[in-house]
């Protein structure tokens, strides 16, 4: 294994011993047991499902045959060419592996050691295809892990939450399966094992695979912060045993900006993101989320959106492709740490002088329309006044959420 | 679990939770004596705690002791309503 020391994340730390998650412990699981409510459930597995493009991309009561993922993940894994190619320079490989990644159509892509503490213990779905069962434990012993990175729409996610922003979310959940299991494949033919972990099927949590592949930074909303498309890119990985010198942690800026930003605090509906600091959790210090509200904030849907994508939509870092968005996001890597906040409090006032403080465009696309409509209370007499989630109230930093944290 | 709002909302009826309510699941007439929070729609957030002036609303397990009917009242206002 190559041992060359890695430097360390700036946007997370670890501090004590990581136990590996359980596949069923994380949130569709849950809510497929009826673990945050049976309306939950009952939802997700109906309701859900009532645009064709949520049909096609997701859950919600469509043909399974009609739905990429659902076939994709009873595809059975090819056998490994036993003609292998030798592999003498690594660093080689791994520049000609990322080539192949995006020409398969990845926008970013790194690679890291594969740390086991990611790998999920136990898998949540069956696959029959492999002969693999709900509650099997997952054995991945390979070395590295190849991180993609699929970047949505600019502008259908900033019409969140709507029935567009939920079809190109859906897009870039499906997008992303032929490309992860070509390259997989591909490495198998070159005569090394390989696993495509996707929307479809996967065993490792590929977000802090991501952070140290150097995609990006650990934002506060607890998702992945590259510095060109911000959170707005969907994740993949390969893991094998092909040799790969590995890439490292890249610093963004994001730990400072996050501390003074807040924004994503500020517009999530269901008070999901922190005000506060990091937390310990599973010996990683990190901004902790609260995924059950997250999670159960679907429910506010109304028919007209499936999937929340606001956090992500209103991250600073999330910008459409540009010389200006550049050359800020350079400044802040330029600049000492001790100095990055005399530079990021005016970028962030001028953030939300030309982009909102709770980003949001009109959009007519196909026959739709995500204009917001006037509320109507289905509870007889109630004479409350309610608004349309575009004219909520953004939240200030001392209305924490009082959830309980997941 | 809910959250619960109780005693100290009647007669002030400020409706700033319902400002800040994700899901819209607080709700009262003119002629009610205070709004109420729907047990099936709260998803506990618990944004709407610091909205209240009063103070008048608690996270279902930890209703004090005098105010804890109130969770039944807040559930009874929705029955045969939905």
């Amino acid at each position: 294994m190559l041992a060359a020391k890695q430097r360390n994340p700036r946007s997370y730390r670890i501090v004590g011993p990581q136990r590996q998650i359980d596949e069923r412990e994380t949130p569709h699981p849950r809510v497929d047991r009826g673990e945050l409510g049976e309306r939950l459930r009952s939802w997700r597995n109906t309701r859900a499902g009532q645009d064709p493009f949520r049909r096609i991309f997701g859950v919600g009561g469509g043909d399974p045959k009609n739905c990429l993922q659902l076939i994709m993940r009873q595809l059975p894994e090819g056998a490994v060419n036993p003609d292998r190619t030798a592999v003498s320079d690594p660093a080689g490989m791994a520049r000609n592996i990322k080539e192949v990644a995006r020409f398969l159509g990845a926008d970013v892509v790194g690679i890291t050691h594969l740390d086991q503490a990611y790998v999920y213990s136990h898998r949540a779905r069956d696959k029959a295809a492999m002969g693999q069962k709900a509650g099997d434990p997952i054995h991945l012993p390979y070395r590295y892990a190849i991180c993609m990175g699929f970047a949505s729409d600019y502008y259908k996610f900033l019409t969140n939450n709507s029935r567009i922003s939920d079809a190109d979310y859906g897009l870039g959940n499906n997008h992303m399966i032929a490309p992860t299991f070509m390259l997989a494949a591909y490495i198998r033919e070159m005569g090394y094992p390989a696993r495509a972990h996707d929307y479809a099927r996967g065993e490792v949590n590929p977000i802090p695979l991501a952070v140290n592949a150097g995609l990006g930074e650990l934002g506060r909303h607890g998702m992945l912060i590259h510095e060109e498309y911000g959170s707005r890119i969907h994740l993949s990985v390969v893991t094998t045993d092909l040799p790969l010198a590995v890439d490292e942690p890249v610093d963004i800026g994001v730990t400072e900006v996050c501390k003074y930003c807040m924004k994503c605090a500020r517009t999530c509906p269901s008070y999901s993101i922190p005000f506060g600091g990091k937390e310990v959790y599973n010996g990683v210090e990190k901004y902790r989320i609260n995924v059950d509200t997250c999670y159960k904030y679907r429910l506010a849907g109304r028919g007209q959106w499936t999937n929340c994508v606001i956090c992500v939509s209103s991250c600073c870092y999330n910008k459409p492709k540009a010389w200006w968005h550049t050359l800020a996001v350079w400044s802040i890597k330029r600049t000492p740490i001790p100095l990055r906040p005399l530079l990021i409090k005016p970028l962030l006032w001028i953030d939300d002088l030309f982009w909102g403080k709770r980003p949001w465009r009109h959009m007519k696309w196909l026959d739709y329309d995500n204009a917001p409509v006037p509320v109507t209370c289905d509870i007889p007499g109630c004479q409350v006044k309610h608004r349309d989630l575009q004219h909520k109230q953004l939240h200030r930093p001392t209305q924490a959420a009082g959830g309980s944290v997941s | 679990m809910t959250y619960v709002i109780v005693e100290p909302c009647i007669g002030v009826k400020d409706k700033g939770c319902i400002e800040v309510c994700p899901m819209d699941c607080i709700h009262g007439t003119d002629d009610d004596k205070m709004v109420y929070i729907n047990p099936e729609d709260c998803i506990d957030c618990g944004g709407c705690i610091p909205a209240c002036p009063v103070g008048a609303i608690f996270a279902e397990g930890e209703v004090p002791e005098k105010w804890q009917h109130f969770t039944q009242v807040n559930a009874d206002y929705f029955n045969g309503k939905r």
